[in-house]
């Protein structure tokens, strides 16, 4: 079974840029495409707005300001790839993150998820609820967890 | 990332000077201000005072959560002032406050930031923490509740525990 399709998971933050660098990376030995997938948190602007620590007004300011920045986000990764040869199209989605990833990569029917390097865990209930332990558990396909972003900024430079 | 992340013993005032809301706004501001995060007080400032204009951040339990994106934050900021006799921040309960914190964050850091405020306001709806949180008289004591509450955070997730 051949690998055909990669998937990465990107949350806009500086550290998803060598998440992103390694993914191309892969896609580009492997001569294959890739999808970069940014969720709009929705769950935790609703929380805010349940808890009235948001008004109405202010949350749909900062969706918008999310959704500008996960498009401007994606955008970077496109010509990042185009840049190194490899086709990748940004995928923008709404709701709770790991069930966004995870859904979109089983039907993307992708071969390996790529992902940030999971936060350093303090108790035994964060591995059932963060986000990131979420999608590793959960994604339908092999998961690669990057690490080491020196490592990984030498092999971007090499392709 | 955890609120104790970034809420350090400088940045906790126990006994507020201010007797109004935008008075300990300035002075959680200012106390801030030796973290470096901040280039510009007075902006931080009027970002934090026309987002409490749209509406107060009181809410409820005696708590305020002040916060705004600007452009003049660093990265992000917290910092947490208890006012001993209250102070009047027109909440959502009618009661005067006396927990407020103060979050700010540069607009390029917004995921962090939500994540922040929604691990806050759920540890202050939650019983058991607000019950400890209002017997910690140092800045020490108040970091260390967060470290111990922060560990089990996401199990409260979905009302599993307090509230």
């Amino acid at each position: 079974m051949a690998i055909r399709t990669i998937v990465v998971s990107v949350a806009g933050a500086p550290g998803s840029l060598i998440t992103a660098k390694y993914a191309i990376y892969l896609a580009k030995i492997l001569q294959v495409k890739l999808f970069a997938i940014y969720v709009l948190n929705e769950k935790v602007l609703n929380e805010l707005l349940k808890s009235r620590i948001f008004v109405e007004v202010e949350a749909r300011e900062y969706e918008r300001d999310l959704e500008q920045q996960g498009r401007v986000f994606l955008e970077r990764i496109k010509k990042m790839s185009e840049s190194k040869g490899v086709e990748c199209e940004g995928i923008l989605l709404r709701g709770v993150v790991s069930d966004e990833v995870v859904n979109k990569t089983r039907e993307l029917g992708a071969d390996i998820l790529v992902m940030g390097e999971l936060k350093e865990l303090k108790s035994r209930a964060e591995v059932f609820y963060e986000e990131g332990e979420r999608i590793f558990h959960k994604s339908p396909c092999s998961v690669v967890v990057v690490k080491d972003p020196v490592a990984v900024e030498n092999l971007y430079k090499e392709i | 990332m955890r609120i104790s992340d970034y809420l350090k013993k400088e940045f906790c005032i126990m006994d507020l000077k201010a007797s109004t809301k935008e008075e300990a706004i300035r002075e959680l501001a200012y106390v801030l201000k030796p973290s470096g995060k901040i280039k510009d007080s007075e902006d931080f400032i009027k970002h934090i005072l026309e987002r409490e204009a749209l509406g107060s951040t009181g809410i409820g339990n005696r708590v305020a959560i002040p916060h705004s994106p600007s452009e003049s934050v660093e990265g992000l900021v917290v910092a947490f002032g208890r006012s001993i006799r209250g102070i009047d921040f027109q909440s959502i309960d009618g009661e005067e406050v006396n927990f407020i914190f103060l979050m700010g964050t540069h607009p390029s850091d917004l995921n962090i930031y939500l994540k922040l405020l929604a691990t806050l306001s759920k540890l202050l709806n939650d019983r058991l923490f607000r019950e400890e949180f209002v017997r910690v008289d140092t800045p020490g004591g108040v970091i260390d509740l967060f470290k111990k509450h922060e560990e089990g955070i996401e199990a409260v997730k979905g009302g599993r525990t307090g509230a």
